[in-house]
């Protein structure tokens, strides 16, 4: 065996090492970028599924923004309140999230429920259906049922049961996308203690809206009367509850002749 | 004889005679029916104003729909008869639209017209104002209003009108049977276009399949001042409007401009005939030819008033032959589904045609083999493979780099990809979605 040349590829390469490695030490000190450690920190407690509610280009930009003081911690609504709260310690600053959000789907027109209009063959998406004599189903203000919303979700909390879209509130980190997504403004961002919903927005008068689906809100009016807190009104051909007035006392639900308003879990049960 | 062409393209069904063989020699027939529709919202542009109420009495040709905004256009009673409703109805488009249902009482009393006389003597100032009065919009399909796009913005200059006659469209004889039986209406308007704009170069623009048509057009056209007859091959979307721009004139309509910015106009030929029986007679468009065809017993060419609706057009050529399962306004490469054949024919209307469930049930959709079909087939020359990747990851933004804007929704790829993708639908999809961002934005 030649030992030499084994020792002398050895020397070689660890000569090239040494330079390569003083290069390097010297580039470390050289082109050294100073980083807030507390960017990473504030990283760390964000939502970090780059939803971009924000409005930052991911959960890194918005992260810099924060401890920058460009941006407000409880911007990023997935991080809830925990995460607000220790960002607002990481940084010494006062921000307290806002109350805890959930989407809420408005509209119950699941099938059977809602009329069928057409069979709908095509692409898979709510805008292209609705673009199409006003979507497969007969009320033009019903969820569209193709699942843009679900698309839209980063969080797997959105599903499409029955043509109707659900949120799953415990995944549910209130980032919007699935708001934005919809193109009939179907499901909105609503507080998370607002547990009595009118989930329908049918504009239509009472028989109209009625022949398009058996869950419409008729805009009878009975739940106003039922009402004893001045928060649920008819506007436009729909109630809609004001969720700082209402008491979840679950009265108008009982009443409601469509069985359009969603009860708070407990009373329903 | 040169024929006048674009790059790229198809030759959809190619081997029937695009699908026209049925009605392509059977002359247009009247047909009148008891009740009409008639939608406030016809045309591109604010929908009408309803200005008649239940129970009124309407003659023909009487104003129903007054014009709101600027691409406003009025709507005219298409029967004389009593208004039986005016109530917000489901038709072809995403929202409820106004409609003026009126009961025909078949004595067809028209208002009191006023016209211009002949094209040729008619006041060049007098014509677009008629043009405007009579409600007529872009009876292709686009349903632009016709008197806006002839008034030329300041600044901009056109020195040629051409007439679409190309009918590229599948199924469709509506404007051959037109051109063949009154080729001296589609000059007439054309003439009338033309000295309203004091445009001096005509072009009347045929596919040559239809070369019995070029023979009646030509006749017509003898001796009309700057009037002349382009024979272009047979090749689809040879009608779309900026194809057609290329074809003839050479010029490429900049993208995101109109066919104004490369100094052209282009009018449907069953436009130009309602602008000649608007200027020459006075009268209002309340009637077009409409080719119903497809799994009916006897396919027809026929006249309708606007707001037949299809299941009385349907039942006037003998009913369906066969279970629909789809029916189109238009035909089948750009039409529009509609939801039930209890919609009403409207301005842009020119066909109705019915798939059987077997041609409507669309083919399994494949991944993508790259085989560049759609490239080699997209007239505006976008890369609809590439684009449609782009939509599905939901890169809106590079897909608008890349022209998505551009797409003129042909369905050309679509038709040639043997993966079955939806790329047409996808783009339209995303264009809306596009849109509708900068819409809330502003």
């Amino acid at each position: 065996m030649n030992w030499t040349a084994i020792l002398y590829a050895v020397l070689a390469l660890g000569a090239v090492a040494v330079v390569f490695g003083l290069i390097l030490a010297f580039a470390d000190k050289k082109f050294y970028v100073e980083t807030d450690e507390r960017v990473a920190k504030v990283r760390e407690c964000l939502g970090g599924a780059n939803c971009g509610a924000c409005g930052y280009a991911g959960c890194d930009a918005f992260a810099q923004a924060v401890v920058e003081g460009k941006a407000k911690p409880s911007g990023c609504a997935p991080a809830g309140a925990k995460g607000v709260e220790k960002i607002s310690a990481i940084l010494g600053i006062a921000d307290t999230a806002e109350a805890p959000k959930v989407a809420k789907v408005l509209c119950n027109g699941e099938i059977g429920i809602s009329k069928e209009k057409f069979n709908y063959v095509g692409v898979k998406s709510c805008r292209a259906a609705a673009s199409i004599a006003g979507g497969p189903k007969l009320c033009p203000y019903a969820c569209v049922g193709l699942g843009d919303c679900e698309a839209a979700c980063k969080f797997g909390a959105v599903s499409i049961v029955n043509a109707l879209a659900r949120v799953d509130e415990s995944k549910c980190v209130a980032c919007g996308a699935c708001e934005k997504a919809c193109p009939r403004s179907v499901i909105k961002l609503m507080p998370l203690e607002s547990t009595v919903v009118v989930r329908c927005q049918n504009k239509e008068t009472g028989r109209i809206a009625r022949e398009m689906c058996m869950k419409a809100c008729i805009g009878c009016k009975l739940c106003e009367r039922q009402c004893e807190y001045d928060a649920i009104h008819v506007t436009n051909g729909f109630a809609v509850i004001d969720p700082d007035k209402c008491t979840r006392c679950g009265k108008c639900a009982a009443k409601c002749p469509a069985g359009c308003i969603s009860m708070p879990v407990q009373a329903a049960e | 004889m040169k024929k006048y062409t674009f790059k790229g393209g198809i030759h959809p069904l190619h081997d029937r005679h695009e699908g026209k063989t049925p009605t392509a020699d059977k002359p247009v027939r009247k047909f009148v029916s008891d009740t009409v529709c008639i939608p406030m919202d016809m045309h591109l542009g604010a929908p009408s104003k309803p200005c008649v109420k239940k129970g009124d009495h309407v003659l023909m040709g009487q104003l129903i729909g007054e014009p709101v905004g600027g691409l406003g256009v009025p709507v005219h009673a298409s029967v004389s008869g009593t208004v039986l409703e005016v109530a917000r109805r489901q038709n072809t488009g995403a929202g409820l639209s106004e409609c003026v249902t009126i009961q025909n009482d078949f004595k067809d009393e028209w208002v009191e017209l006023k016209g211009l006389g002949n094209v040729e003597t008619a006041p060049a100032d007098q014509i677009i104002p008629a043009i405007a009065a009579a409600g007529i919009c872009g009876m292709g399909g686009a349903c632009f209003p016709t008197a806006a796009k002839l008034r030329i913005p300041e600044g901009q200059s056109i020195d040629t009108i051409l007439v679409n006659g190309a009918e590229c469209e599948t199924f469709l004889t509506a404007d051959h049977r037109l051109m063949l039986e009154t080729p001296m209406r589609v000059v007439d308007g054309l003439r009338a276009a033309m000295r309203a704009t004091g445009v001096k170069r005509g072009v009347i623009c045929i596919e040559e399949n239809k070369m019995d048509a070029v023979a009646t057009i030509k006749k017509a056209a003898g001796g009309r001042e700057g009037v002349s007859v382009a024979v272009m091959k047979t090749k689809y979307p040879e009608g779309g409007e900026k194809q057609l721009i290329k074809a003839i004139t050479g010029r490429e309509v900049p993208s995101g401009g109109l066919p104004m910015h490369a100094h052209v106009v282009v009018l449907n030929a069953a436009t130009c005939a309602a602008i000649a029986d608007a200027v020459i007679d006075g009268k209002p468009l309340v009637e077009r030819i409409t080719t119903v065809t497809g799994c009916v017993r006897e396919p027809a060419n026929l006249s309708l008033r606007i707001g037949t609706i299809f299941m009385d057009a349907i039942g006037e050529c003998g009913g369906y032959s066969e279970p629909a399962g789809k029916i189109f306004t238009g035909g089948s490469m750009c039409g529009i589904c509609v939801p039930d054949d209890t919609v009403p024919v409207s301005k842009g209307n020119n066909g109705i045609v019915v798939l059987n469930e077997k041609e409507a049930t669309p083919p399994e959709t494949t991944a993508c083999i790259r085989c560049g079909r759609c490239v080699r087939a997209c007239p505006m020359g976008l890369n609809p493979y590439r684009l449609l990747n782009l939509c599905e990851a939901g890169d809106k933004a590079q897909a608008e780099k890349e022209h998505l804007l551009d797409c003129i929704f042909c369905g050309s790829c679509s038709y040639v990809c043997p993966a079955r993708r939806w790329m047409t639908a996808a783009f339209k999809n995303a264009k809306d979605e596009i849109m509708a961002a900068r819409r809330a934005k502003k």
